[in-house]
């Protein structure tokens, strides 16, 4: 009567799953950071407000939403973020968080262990405090960085560490891993995609690997490399974001992914209801399988 | 916590142990509908007795399958046994 982790196949379009930057704002300017444009107090006044973001919360909750994930900017820089937190938990979402780590405190890995997330996701960009504090520009955010980690580790609180390969680290990336290794329990995740900016600035690209370091890095580890031929020898199947997976940006725009914000509905004018079931299916996406000709139509004549 | 996934009775643990940390429990539709009598007053057997008069059951198979459903439930402290 009672079974674990298994759920029957979901509708063919269905809210399982949402990515939520609940804000923009940061204590690190992060040289390849996508948001990093919108950290700045004009655009942070016009974030979402506590009793907003809660407000859509219900409203996923009742959709029937199980997957959340808060990021950011960091989204422990927001006062309210534990409200928000144990407001998620209490609501039944599996709750993942993304953080640079370095605001996490013991009483907040105190926390997290008393309301334990899905799990915690943290950037580790490299290995030396260089390096690290070069892509940060945070003085003293690598060893915060390394203290968040020891806590939560402490706590045995669900862990992945993840790097994002560019020019300035790719040399540190494998004893990244190492490290992580090291660790046990935690989980390794590499990252390849720089993105541009928001505000469209192409910044971030000054820091991406050419394909040829890209190879070479893969070509030093197993695992990396078995990762590389999985993503190259297969074809990318068509992009399903909006079925069962949906993102909301800092100012409550409901749109189809992180990496899609062409189109927004939102919502705080509109519910998520109509956004999700109404707007998301009109929005495009260059990677959405072709639409089906159909074989008949109505068509309406005007004399 | 009680989810309602696309038509799903989802039990999420909200204080979860270490070693649930990524789990859920999906109760399939009897489940559900009995989960859904436990109320804390009435007893078990007050509870078949209920669902038998609502459903054509064998009351032997039913008493069986709550049994291990309640277990179920203790072992992930969705409920507490009670005195009387």
């Amino acid at each position: 009567m009672m079974t674990q982790d298994t759920l029957t196949p979901l509708p063919e379009r269905f809210p399982y799953a949402c990515q939520w930057e609940v804000t923009c704002r940061c204590n690190l300017r992060c040289v390849m950071c996508y948001t990093d444009c919108f950290n700045r107090p004009v655009a942070i006044r016009q974030e979402l407000s506590t009793a907003e973001i809660l407000r859509i919360m219900d409203e996923l909750a009742e959709a029937g939403t199980l997957e959340l994930c808060l990021t950011g900017g960091e989204p422990l820089s927001r006062p309210d973020f534990f409200n928000l937190y144990e407001h998620a938990i209490s609501c039944g979402f599996l709750v993942t968080v993304f953080s640079n780590g370095t605001l996490i405190t013991e009483a907040h890995a105190d926390r997290f262990a008393a309301l334990l997330p899905h799990r915690i996701e943290i950037s580790l960009h490299a290995v030396t405090r260089e390096t690290f504090e070069d892509i940060t520009l945070g003085q003293g955010s690598y060893d915060r960085c390394l203290q968040a980690i020891r806590f939560l580790l402490d706590r045995q609180i669900p862990l992945v560490l993840k790097s994002t390969a560019m020019t300035l680290n790719h040399s540190e990336i494998l004893a990244v891993k190492r490290y992580v290794e090291s660790l046990g329990t935690v989980k390794f995740k590499l990252g390849e995609e720089l993105r541009p900016e928001l505000d469209g600035g192409t910044g971030p690209y000054q820091y991406a690997l050419s394909e040829q370091d890209l190879v070479e890095l893969n070509q030093q580890d197993a695992d990396l490399q078995r990762d590389a031929c999985r993503r190259d020898s297969v074809e990318p199947p068509p992009c399903r974001s909006g079925m069962h997976r949906f993102h909301i940006d800092a100012y409550g725009q409901l749109q189809l992914c992180s990496g899609n914000r062409r189109q927004s509905y939102d919502l705080r004018t509109g519910s998520f209801h109509t956004g999700f079931f109404e707007a998301l299916p009109t929005f495009a996406c260059d990677w959405k399988a072709p639409e089906e000709p159909a074989l008949i139509r109505l068509a309406t004549h005007h004399a | 916590m009680q989810r309602d996934v696309a038509g799903e009775c989802v039990l999420v643990p909200i204080r979860r142990t270490l070693t649930e940390a990524n789990s859920i429990y999906v109760l399939n539709e009897t489940g559900a509908a009995l989960w859904n009598r436990i109320d804390g007053r009435r007893t078990a057997q007050e509870i078949i007795t209920d669902f038998c008069g609502e459903y054509e059951v064998a009351v032997d198979q039913l008493a069986k399958d709550f049994t291990s459903l309640l277990d179920d439930l203790l072992s992930i402290r969705a409920v507490e046994e009670m005195t009387r």
